[in-house]
């Protein structure tokens, strides 16, 4: 594993050391050890089944959520171990925001949609705060001017690329300083798609942006760091153009030039 | 090459990868005859090399619908990437090489209505040299073997060579004879050319080693004296 | 690819290939069948329902006798007290007096004709002098004065007007004489014989009498086992869904529990009753023919069913909206609460409404633990005896008297009426609640 070079991104954001996931016999994440900058985009590449999201889903410790995963090893995020007994994982929910792969807004109004993180993280006191802490992130995502007439409309009602724009707003929403985005464009169109990839090259200025992804082209598009999985392991990690124009392994060679198998 | 998962992919690299091998060929020959045209004070062959080179400006225009193709619909990556870029740089290089070896046979035409020259026989030479290099390259490109490339690109500095020694010479026979002076300077640029095609020929290494390892071949390549040139006249 | 073998084709797509032909038979005999199934049941349940309302729409008339009644101070209230309280209490058999002397009057027979005043005093229904007791109750600025009240008629007259007594039957061998027919159509051509409405039919209790006989007691006592099992099975059935669906861990112990909770679905309800006996009343001393106690078993009953319903529901709601909330850091009972819960919410309700319909409906259990009473007062709270609609049913169609066949199945109306409202209610707020994710 290389490191690239400091200069493109800011510090360490999180940090990975020897990452091992279990799916109670399955050894799904084999000593997986990676540094995430801070304001850049690190996209995960890799075959379906390679472990990538469920490595993401590490740093969130959404695998929590699973009986039976069981996670070894050290993630810190500004040097804090997040799988410390003291670490509640709301805390750090709130802290390192998620977008899932289907949006997947809740079937309230936008504004509620928005507002929930912040409710329920007690974020703001009073509905004129709660009503600037929407307005900012609905902006930040892009979504505002569409959306500010009818922020008490269902937020199922939105078209996909809106929705998935909404979801970002949301775990923006309760000012996280990582994002983590599991195939955030797996389910829109190409258009919204190219929307969603504008935004998240915003938000690379305030927050640390990892993205699992399927397409190779979007990871080439939006990410400066690219890493590589393939089953279980963490094969290559190295700058974007580098991983694109000219990969060191092998595998990621056939993998991204379309031989793999 | 080969082994995508869609096959038509691989199909479609290995016709680009044809058509420049094709390109290498067409512009080998007219080089080649360019240079008999000379030898046998052959107007013939001349006009033949002149007319081959509509041929080849079609191919690069193949060449270039292809590549544009590909990235349109492949989306190639690393190594493919890498490959159609060598290929539509090598097909412009290749069109190039054409071109000059059209205007050789050109000046090759206008050296049959003078006697021959004693010269003639040293800038044949340098020719043939030219022609090795680039037929090595080609080879080298089409069995992808980048160590000959390597070979190639170190040999250039002999062509520069040879073009500095052949343009001493003929400054010399035309400074002795003046009379010769329009001939001599055919030969200049006959022999000019034929050192802009050893460049080409290691341009083509160049995109060789560049396809494989996806890096320049080195630091600074090994040249010529051409600096020289400049003090000696 | 080239050994994928060519389709042997018709030669244009007009033909009807042997193949083809078979296949689209199988089709027509297959909706043929699923017609044929539909027809079988839907015959059947309109056979069901016109026979019910054949029989039962009857009874939601009975025949009337209007008297003028002299209520008389000296009979009523000797004291001259003019209250409630004076009115209720004394010889109930002065009331009888009052109205018979209106019917001799009405029909022009002398009083001292005994053989045929007593003839005519059948007419009236023997409920007749309460009646007119709680109407005199009600109405105390009328006492001294005449008024003309309308009284219930006897169940054999009542039978009669509606026809179910033939007038060519032989006198003897039918329960009302010539005699009485005569009366009556001298009180229909005066326009003192009317069918009405018959109110009664839902406030009266149980009676011996088919005339002063009705669903009320039953009614009540069925809505407060109803609201017992709607307060005890809903929290207890949604808690422990969510807790099994959400929060147990998936063990040998949770999988041993959802095992036994279906299988107690299918435990036939006497068993519930059983156990609410041995239970509820033998243990815990509970009042037996309490609705508190058919109500505690019931739930036993419908809690299955609304578990089952939960957590179907619960399962239903895509796991996107949990990760989504435990994403911006809800914890997972913030999670289920704001979010799981209400996306259930119709699921929710509609189980526990077709197992309150199936609790109401229910009546094996509720004779285990004597709730086959003869409850004549409605009752005013949970742990007073009562009966249940389905039970007021049961009762009512062992009696022979032709007047109670058509009070059972406007009975069985009345039931099926109420479980009609209830899947209503389930569909409304199905569609209330409903929303897309």
């Amino acid at each position: 594993m290389k490191d690239g070079d400091g200069a493109l991104m800011g510090d360490t954001k999180v940090s990975a050391t020897n990452v091992n996931v279990y799916y109670g016999e399955a050894h799904a994440i084999k000593d997986v050890s990676v540094e995430i900058g801070d304001k850049a985009v690190t996209a995960f590449i890799g075959p379906s089944g390679c472990g990538k999201s469920t490595f993401l889903r590490c740093i969130n410790r959404m695998n929590d959520t699973i009986d039976i995963c069981r996670v070894t090893g050290s993630i810190l995020l500004e040097g804090e171990d997040i799988n410390a007994k003291s670490v509640d994982p709301v805390q750090l929910r709130a802290r390192v925001g998620m977008v899932f792969q289907k949006p997947n807004p809740f079937p309230k109004s936008i504004y509620d949609n928005v507002a929930y993180g912040p409710k329920i993280h007690g974020m703001a006191t009073n509905k004129p705060d709660l009503d600037a802490i929407v307005e900012s992130c609905l902006r930040k995502a892009a979504l505002w001017d569409e959306v500010k007439d009818r922020l008490d409309k269902p937020g199922t009602g939105l078209s996909g690329g809106q929705q998935q724009r909404l979801c970002i707003a949301r775990a923006i929403a309760t000012s996280p300083e990582v994002l983590l985005m599991d195939e955030p464009c797996s389910a829109l169109d190409p258009i919204a798609t190219a929307r969603v990839e504008e935004l998240i090259d915003e938000l690379r200025d305030s927050f640390a942006i990892v993205i699992v992804t399927h397409s190779m082209q979007q990871a080439a598009r939006v990410s400066q760091k690219t890493a590589f999985f393939h089953l279980g392991v963490m094969v290559e990690y190295d700058d974007t153009d580098k991983i694109f124009t000219n990969p060191s392994d092998k595998r990621t060679q056939d993998y991204i030039t379309g031989r793999f198998g | 090459m080969g082994e995508h998962i869609v096959t038509s992919f691989d199909d479609d690299l290995i016709e680009l990868r044809a058509r420049i091998a094709e390109m290498g060929g067409v512009a080998e020959t007219q080089l080649s005859q360019a240079l008999d045209s000379i030898e046998r004070r052959d107007s013939d062959l001349a006009e033949e090399v002149i007319g081959k080179d509509r041929r080849l400006d079609a191919l690069e225009h193949e060449v270039e619908r292809l590549a544009t193709q590909i990235i349109a619909k492949r989306q190639p990556m690393a190594k493919d990437l890498r490959l159609v870029v060598s290929a539509m740089k090598l097909s412009t290089t290749l069109e190039r090489v054409g071109d000059l070896a059209k205007n050789i046979a050109k000046r090759s035409r206008a050296l049959t209505a003078t006697s021959p020259v004693r010269i003639s026989g040293s800038v044949v030479r340098m020719g043939r040299q030219a022609q090795a290099q680039l037929t090595e390259a080609l080879d080298a490109y089409v069995k992808t073997d980048v160590d000959a490339a390597i070979a190639v690109w170190r040999r250039d500095v002999e062509i520069d060579d040879a073009y500095n020694a052949l343009f001493r010479e003929t400054i010399t026979y035309m400074m002795e004879d003046p009379r010769t002076i329009s001939l001599g300077s055919q030969l200049l640029f006959i022999a000019k050319n034929l050192e802009r095609i050893g460049d080409h020929a290691t341009h083509i290494a160049e995109m060789i080693h560049y396809s494989a390892k996806g890096e320049a071949i080195g630091p600074e390549r090994p040249k010529g004296e051409a600096d020289d040139i400049g003090q000696t006249v | 690819m080239a050994d994928i073998a060519a389709p042997r084709r018709a030669a244009s797509l007009a033909e009807v290939t042997p193949s083809l032909k078979k296949r689209r038979a199988a089709e027509a005999r297959f909706k043929a069948y699923g017609i044929a199934a539909i027809s079988v049941a839907l015959f059947f349940l309109v056979a069901l329902l016109s026979t019910v309302f054949y029989n039962g729409a009857s009874a939601f008339q009975q025949t009337s006798i209007r008297l003028t009644v002299d209520l008389k101070q000296d009979v009523i209230d000797p004291q001259g007290r003019n209250t409630a309280d004076a009115v209720m209490t004394g010889n109930v058999f002065r009331w009888g007096g009052l109205v018979d002397e209106a019917l001799l009057s009405q029909l022009g027979i002398d009083p001292n004709d005994e053989l045929l005043a007593a003839d005519a005093q059948k007419l009236i229904s023997g409920g007749a002098r309460i009646y007119l007791r709680d109407y005199v109750a009600e109405n105390l600025d009328q006492i001294g004065t005449k008024q003309e009240i309308w009284f219930l008629a006897d169940g054999v007259v009542d039978a009669f007007m509606k026809g179910s007594i033939s007038e060519e039957t032989e006198e003897s061998r039918r329960p009302i004489k010539d005699r009485q027919i005569a009366m009556l159509r001298q009180l229909e051509e005066a326009g003192a014989l009317e069918k009405k409405f018959n109110t009664g039919l839902f406030t009266f209790g149980a009676s011996s009498r088919a005339e002063t006989a009705g669903v009320g007691a039953a009614m009540v006592g069925s809505m407060y086992m109803m609201l017992v099992v709607l307060a005890l099975a809903l929290p207890i059935g949604v808690a422990a869904s969510i807790y099994l669906e959400e929060f147990a861990p998936k063990n040998r112990w949770t999988d041993l529990i959802e095992v036994n909770i279906n299988n107690l679905a299918a435990v036939p309800s006497i068993v519930f009753g059983i156990l609410g006996l041995a239970v509820f009343i033998n243990f815990f001393g509970l009042p037996r023919s309490a609705a508190l106690v058919g109500g505690l078993v019931l739930t036993l009953m419908t809690l299955p069913t609304i578990i089952i319903a939960t957590r179907a529901s619960l399962k239903a709601v895509p796991p996107s909206i949990r990760e989504a909330a435990l994403g911006v850091g809800a914890s997972k009972m913030q999670a289920v609460f704001h979010h799981v819960l209400p996306l259930a919410m119709p699921g929710i309700l509609t189980g526990t409404i077709i197992g309150l319909a199936q609790a109401l409906g229910e009546t094996a259990p509720l004779l285990m633990i004597g709730m086959v009473a003869f409850i004549a007062d409605i009752p005013s709270g949970p742990t007073d005896p009562a009966t249940a609609l389905p039970v007021q049913i049961f009762m009512w169609a062992n009696m022979a008297e032709r007047a109670f066949v058509e009070r059972t199945s406007a009975a069985i109306i009345v039931l099926l009426g109420f479980l009609l409202i209830m899947n209503v209610t389930a569909i409304l707020l199905r569609k209330r609640f409903e929303r897309r994710w």
